[in-house]
């Protein structure tokens, strides 16, 4: 039986860049196998994918040396289109996906294009859309008037309706709250002998486990790694790290198992295989008591550092019985009550379409309240596509547009330092939507610290697009601003960041702040957790583990 | 009611109106057309008077272009005076500008119902199935009409990011140097949205050729047979009316 998909010796470089963007690399996708493919930002993994069916050379121009071959079949032998009942694509926006319809027909498109009978097609739907989860309401609604999160359900359910023997994701979660993300990732990897899905993905805990294989891209986009994902955790892990690749949570416990001769017999793949053989109530006491420091400081290096309040820090922002609304839009969320102060770090999570970014928009002072009072400073706002925030034609116009309009502090060296700071030294002269992702982040942060303009700063999804390296390093430098007194709100769908970042957070759902507390006590409230559509941090069962091996 | 229709029995309707306002240069005719379309909006499709009156206030102001013209330039209308020379304001400076104005209001009116009572998926829909039109053509369409509050969404956020650089609140209409700063981004984004777009058509399976299903798309129903007699006899009617009182 010929393979599903593979690349033989495939390298791609785009016009007018001198060095290839993938490859050569050989990789395959075998019939009924699920891969997952991995690499740091940039190292050419969606472009990999777009080449499976002839997208990039045929609508995306580029040089595709080597063979990519479908079934089979030299992936050439067809247009891009006609290889869409044997591959079902989902790409990494979900704008990509979808073509600008109804809810009902963006799921149905594919179908149509099949030619299959209405019948079918609408029992079809109905299917995808219960699978996903996505209620009927949305039948009827154009795509367009959908949130981030909304329109990636959408435009997974418009995938999977295709039901092919091929399936391709490129970062199908990168955009969910916990609870759809882990249903999507269910979808995804639910036992089908005769369907082949390759995904690329940073969310790896509840995922990993149904991956039969992985494939790792260095950063120059060559194969460094092809294998079962537990073996390539373990041996390759300092590897894996030092290019920035995102590992799984129980990846980070077993090297610190693994440090006090206490790793688990079979490489873990979730914090319960970690643990399982130090579980207090059946292994050996001397064996618990000896893994119970590594746990405790993998826990640790999970949760964000207790904050010592000496004196109350003065509030830098206050909402008074707001009522929030997106610009033009109806109240999203009535009478909130929120404060952040000075060195704050507060998270704000929520379910996809809860009003999280609107409540951001309020907080800092841009979205005028539909009724209740805002007070404090004005706070600088870092967008979630942080394209949307650059003005200038260069990153250091961008810096320079940053800072008081005179005075000394404009001058080339104050910019290069700054630049210097933020990692971004050499790119002075660049437009900065010829940066990288991270960088852009990067950026977006250098302007909006570069001067003391906003004490309060409201990151929206900091981390979405990034490596591991680059959010680890975005993580230090949010806890070093915060350090230095700025108020900073985190909203994220990451309940691993939120935990690691902020030591306090609220939850938003159901029109309300569900919840205000410290962030560690949020975790562990699992009804509260599950009412607001998130889910439990992937280090929760170490904390479990603990409470037991001391209780013991 | 109205919206139940086939789109394309809504626009043969309506582009028999829009003939019969541009050649039936009578004011009585004009009013006629308006009133009748108004009435049977507000009445049918529960549409707002106020929103009618809002949507026809550019129709006003294009109209009111052809009524000052009239007045000021007397010989440049002489033309259009003798045409209108039956018309009930045959002797007046003010007769031909009034019927131009009119039938601007007109033809904005009936544009109004074409709009405000079609869905344009539904439209895009009846198109492919009953004009023939091409699906490429149409999804494009489709796409088109997305990238719309696409670009509002991506221009408020820029004006967003904008308004916190310069200090200050965001404006509920943006200035004309804003607008300005915005074009060339925006610009863009339209560019790059409209390739994304393209590359999804092509990976869901949008061929050139070959059979393809168009689900939802409305049909012709003894309604429409109903509708459209209506609509010309209405029509009709009002021509009548008007050759009577001459």
């Amino acid at each position: 039986m010929p393979e599903a998909a593979e690349w033989r010796g495939v390298s791609v470089r785009y016009p007018f860049v001198r060095s290839a963007a993938v490859g050569p690399a050989s990789l395959s996708v075998r019939p009924g196998e699920r891969v997952l493919l991995l690499g740091p930002s940039g190292s050419g993994k969606s472009t990999l994918l777009l080449t499976l069916t002839g997208l990039i050379p045929e609508s995306i121009p580029a040089v595709v040396e080597g063979d990519v071959r479908l079934f089979g079949a030299d992936v050439a032998t067809r247009k891009p289109w006609g290889w869409a009942p044997e591959v079902a694509q989902y790409f990494q926006d979900a704008d990509q996906t979808l073509c600008g319809m109804r809810v009902e027909d963006e799921i149905g498109f594919a179908l149509e294009n099949q030619a299959l009978p209405e019948d079918g097609i609408a029992e079809r739907i109905a299917d995808a859309m219960q699978r996903v989860g996505i209620p009927e309401g949305w039948r009827s609604r154009p795509s367009s008037s959908l949130s981030g999160g909304e329109k990636q359900l959408v435009a997974l359910a418009a995938t999977l309706v295709q039901n092919p023997p091929l399936f391709i994701a490129d970062e199908p979660t990168a955009h969910l709250a916990p609870q759809a993300a882990n249903r999507l990732h269910a979808l995804l990897t639910e036992h089908d002998g005769s369907r082949s899905v390759l995904i690329v993905d940073h969310r790896l805990d509840g995922l990993i486990q149904a991956i039969d294989r992985m494939v790792v891209l260095d950063r120059s986009g060559t194969v460094i790694a092809d294998g079962e994902p537990r073996t390539i955790f373990r041996e390759k892990r300092e590897h894996l790290a030092e290019l920035g690749i995102w590992r799984p949570a129980a990846s980070l416990l077993d090297a610190r198992l693994a440090e006090a001769g206490m790793a688990p017999p079979v490489a873990p793949l979730s914090v319960e295989e970690a643990l399982a053989h130090v579980d207090p109530d059946t292994a050996n006491q001397d064996d618990v008591r000896k893994a119970r420091p590594s746990v405790k400081a993998f826990v640790v290096a999970c949760a964000a550092p207790a904050v010592a309040a000496a004196h109350d820090p003065p509030v830098v922002a206050r909402l008074m019985k707001a009522d929030c609304a997106p610009f033009l839009g109806p109240t999203v969320l009535r009478g909130i009550d929120l404060a952040i102060r000075a060195g704050e770090v507060v998270g704000i999570l929520g379910a996809n379409g809860a009003g999280k970014s609107t409540l951001g928009l309020c907080l800092s002072g841009l979205l005028p309240l539909k009724s209740g009072r805002r007070t404090g400073a004005p706070g600088g706002y870092a967008f979630q596509r942080p394209e949307n925030q650059f003005t200038a034609g260069t990153v250091r116009d961008e810096i320079l547009a940053a800072l008081p309009k005179s005075g000394a502090d404009r001058s080339s060296p104050r910019v290069a330092d700054i630049l210097a700071s933020w990692d971004l030294a050499g790119f002075e002269n660049r437009h900065p939507f010829e940066l990288s992702q991270g960088q852009k982040r990067r950026l977006a942060l250098a302007s909006l610290t570069a001067s003391d303009r906003w004490p309060l700063l409201v990151l929206d999804e900091p981390t979405a697009g990034l490596d591991a390296r680059s959010a680890s390093d975005l993580v230090e430098r949010v806890g070093a601003l915060s350090r230095k007194g700025r108020a900073i709100a985190v909203i994220t769908h990451d309940m691993d960041l939120a935990l690691r970042l902020c030591p306090r957070a609220i939850v938003v759902g159901e029109g309300a702040i569900l919840a205000d507390a410290p962030t560690g006590e949020l975790m562990s409230d699992a009804p509260l957790l599950a009412r607001a559509g998130l889910a439990e941090p992937s280090c929760a069962p170490a904390m479990r583990w603990l409470r037991r091996a001391a209780a013991c | 009611m109205l919206k139940a229709l086939n789109p394309l029995s809504k626009l043969v309707a309506c582009a028999v109106w829009l003939a019969a306002s541009i050649l039936v240069f009578d004011a009585r005719f004009q009013i006629a057309l308006i009133v009748v379309i108004a009435a049977v909006l507000v009445a049918l499709n529960r549409t707002s008077p106020l929103l009618l009156l809002a949507l026809m206030v550019p129709f006003c102001l294009f109209g009111m272009g052809f009524l000052t013209t009239s007045l000021l330039f007397r010989q440049e209308s002489e033309f259009a005076s003798r045409m209108a020379g039956e018309a009930l304001f045959s002797t007046s400076a003010l007769s031909a500008g009034l019927t131009l104005f009119l039938r601007a209001l007109a033809c904005g009116m009936i544009s109004a119902f074409f709009t405000l009572t079609t869905d344009p998926g539904a439209f895009i829909r009846a198109l492919m199935v009953h004009a023939r039109l091409p699906p490429r053509i149409g999804y494009s369409l489709f796409a088109a009409l997305q990238l719309v509050p696409d670009l509002a969404s991506e221009a408020q956020q820029m004006r967003f990011a904008r308004a916190m650089k310069a200090g200050r609140r965001l404006r509920r209409v943006p200035g004309p140097g804003e607008i300005v700063g915005l074009v060339i981004p925006l610009l863009a984004f339209a560019v790059r949205r409209a390739g994304r777009t393209a590359i999804a058509l092509e990976a869901r399976g949008l061929s050139p050729r070959g059979p393809r299903t168009v689900m939802n798309a409305p049909g012709f129903a003894g309604a429409d047979v109903i509708f459209l007699v209506a609509a010309l006899g209405v029509l009709g009617l009002c021509a009548a009316a008007v050759l009577a009182f001459r």
